[in-house]
């Protein structure tokens, strides 16, 4: 009797902490699905749809068009692989994005290892080098296409023909190639201290006797770093690699501000940008996002099933 | 003090001038080399474009348009900024007008955006019940869309309602606050449900037992414990709104309305080049946020690795 009745009063409890649970989470759990999950699943419903500026205000009777949406994605010359002049989005999607991230991560162990020696000013060093990554990206992308003005008034022009190391001015932002190497240089600069913060709680939480130990058998520095150093990081470069890969993927602003994705720079995102907003023509737009978001889903999948499961 | 006497005196005599170029040779050695070499090539690559910024914005436009470029302006000429902010200036931008619009978007922005959370953030830190899971993952979901993607969607439904309701979706400022609470809540939340578990619950529990509601805890222990992580997520919020630029370039269409990054974005893409006003409206909008971060660095660098900023 006792029992039965403690029993429904923490049922009661329960339940009334349930309710002001919902009632608590309602206005985010409706922000979330209705501007996240809802529009996500939107706009696969409009990737097949044809949807323009026209009947955009009557978009709910706009007409099924099947998978056409996504062939003419595929053919556009703006998305596939030509020829090793002309890569198209999607390769060069992927390839500005594993380089970029990579060149992150390094230069982020690299700034990491730096401020984990103790030495007169690293607090405002270190704050130093989080100015990149908390700058507003409008001002940096722009102050980095000031500095690259391909103008003999370029500062970078100036400096390198000074120093004798080009003849003539370069326009860095406006030749293939070296645009698409520059605009990978900024995503490392702009978001290494993201890499550099994790890496370096992670390096300071490593047990000082696992190095003691190594001296005392007679190990080098370089022994040390291989061994000790990089395999304690192990987990943590891994988990940066993958959110920067994911997060750069999708990145819109950058290449946008620094070229426009012009000169083998256009990435999936701006070229969705490019049909959505430039076109007007919102299905081939929406078609392309989800082609960009089946890439990352399809490199989501093989990563955590090699990686993670050769890791565990 | 010490420091002149010895120096004094190495003056003074030269077999001792000799020891300490010994003794500064001998306290160079190639790891400390290569340290203050790559410290040094940090903090130049990082600090330059900022000087470059800064100094930029204060050259006059015969300085900007130079055969060479100007490595330190001849004077503090203020000739951008007037262009930006005096209205007698024959090129007036407006900028006042533009910082306006992005604190009447970033603000709201992130007040709505750190109650929402933190109602929803206790609820998933403290509170057992059904479909937490479902809403936890689905918060996750945030990293992972492109807001490329999102954006699409969101355009033409807002299109929609708007034309049942009778209001437009460009140029209207709500519209463009309620985009940014998708984009600030999750991680507003996960940040704050993070903190709130680090609070003993036993405090929460005496509340409780002295005869306080869920809510009358919340409010008088919980909250007051909780100010430097409000304040950082407040602020984080805040500058991921005030730096945002694809929706406002999307959602905002005329030039009054804009916030500060689409009014930089359409001075620099006019048709007669003004870098140093340029330099000018993003030193303008820089530097609030720069120093909100020093200030506030120990509480806020821990937002940074918990995903703070997405991007």
């Amino acid at each position: 009797m006792k029992r039965g009745q403690s029993l429904s009063r923490w049922n009661s409890l329960q339940a009334r902490e349930s309710r002001l649970a919902w009632l608590l989470t309602s206005p985010t759990a409706l922000i979330v699905f209705g501007l996240i999950i809802f529009p996500a699943i939107f706009s696969i419903w409009i990737s097949f749809h044809d949807v323009t500026l026209r009947n955009l205000n009557d978009v709910f009777h706009a007409p099924f068009v099947g998978w056409k949406n996504y062939v003419r994605v595929v053919n556009d010359f703006a998305f596939k692989f030509q020829n090793f002049r002309q890569w198209g989005a999607a390769v060069t999607s992927v390839v500005y994005s594993f380089a970029s991230t990579f060149l992150t991560v390094l230069i982020g162990l690299v700034a990491a290892l730096l401020l984990n020696k103790p030495f007169r000013g690293r607090g405002a060093t270190r704050a130093i080098f989080l100015f990149p990554y908390v700058a507003p990206i409008v001002s940096v992308a722009f102050v980095w296409r000031w500095i690259l003005d391909p103008r003999p008034s370029g500062v970078l022009n100036d400096v390198l023909m000074r120093l004798g190391l080009i003849g003539a001015p370069k326009a860095y932002l406006a030749t293939r190639g070296l645009a698409l190497l520059i605009v990978i240089v900024f995503e490392a600069w702009r978001y290494f201290p993201f890499a550099m913060l994790m890496i370096l709680a992670r390096l300071q939480a490593i047990d000082k006797t696992l190095y003691e130990a190594a001296s005392v058998d007679g190990a080098g520095g370089w022994h040390k770093f291989r061994f000790i150093t990089l395999s304690e990081l192990r987990y943590v470069l891994g988990a940066v690699f993958l959110l920067r890969l994911i997060w750069t993927f999708n990145k819109f602003d950058d290449i946008f501000l620094l070229t426009g994705g012009g000169f083998g720079t256009n990435v999936l995102p701006v070229l969705t940008y490019q049909f959505s907003f430039g076109a007007y023509n919102f299905g081939k737009g929406a078609a392309n996002a989800m082609i960009l978001l089946t890439i990352l889903l399809v490199f989501l999948l093989v990563y955590v099933r090699t990686v993670m499961r050769s890791t565990d | 003090m010490r420091e002149n006497v010895r120096i004094g005196r190495n003056t003074s005599s030269s077999s001792e001038r000799l020891n300490l170029i010994e003794r500064l040779a001998r306290s160079i050695t190639w790891p400390r080399f290569i340290f203050a070499v790559t410290l040094t090539f940090f903090i130049c690559s990082i600090l330059f474009p900022f000087y470059w910024m800064v100094s930029s914005s204060f050259k006059s436009y015969a300085e900007i348009g130079g055969r060479h470029p100007v490595y330190v302006p001849g004077a503090l000429r203020l000739d951008a900024y007037r262009e930006l902010f005096d209205p007698n200036d024959p090129n007036f931008q407006n900028f006042g007008r533009n910082i306006l619009n992005s604190v009447k978007v970033a603000v709201p922005t992130a007040v709505i955006a750190v109650i929402l959370s933190t109602l929803g953030a206790y609820a998933v830190a403290r509170l057992r019940f059904r479909g937490k899971g479902v809403l936890v993952n689905g918060i996750l979901l945030v990293y992972l869309f492109p807001a490329v993607l999102l954006i699409i969607p969101l355009f033409a439904v807002f299109s929609q309602i708007g034309l049942k309701l009778g209001f437009s979706v460009q140029d209207n400022i709500p519209v463009l606050i309620i985009t940014y609470l998708a984009q600030t809540i999750p991680v507003a939340l996960y940040m704050l449900a993070n903190y709130f578990r680090t609070i003993p619950a036993e405090i929460e529990q005496a509340g409780l037992i002295d005869g306080c509601s869920r809510m009358g805890v919340i409010w008088r222990i919980t909250l007051p414990l909780s100010v430097p992580a409000l304040v950082s997520v407040a602020i984080y919020t805040f500058m991921i709104a005030w730096n945002e630029f694809l929706y406002a370039l999307v959602f905002l269409n005329s030039r009054s309305m804009f916030t500060m990054p689409i009014k930089i974005n359409t001075i620099f893409n006019s048709p007669s080049p003004q870098p140093h006003v340029v330099m000018a409206a993003s030193t303008v909008m820089t530097v609030p946020v720069v120093i909100l971060f020093l200030a506030l660095e120990r509480f806020l660098e821990k937002g940074l690795t918990a995903g703070g900023v997405k991007g």
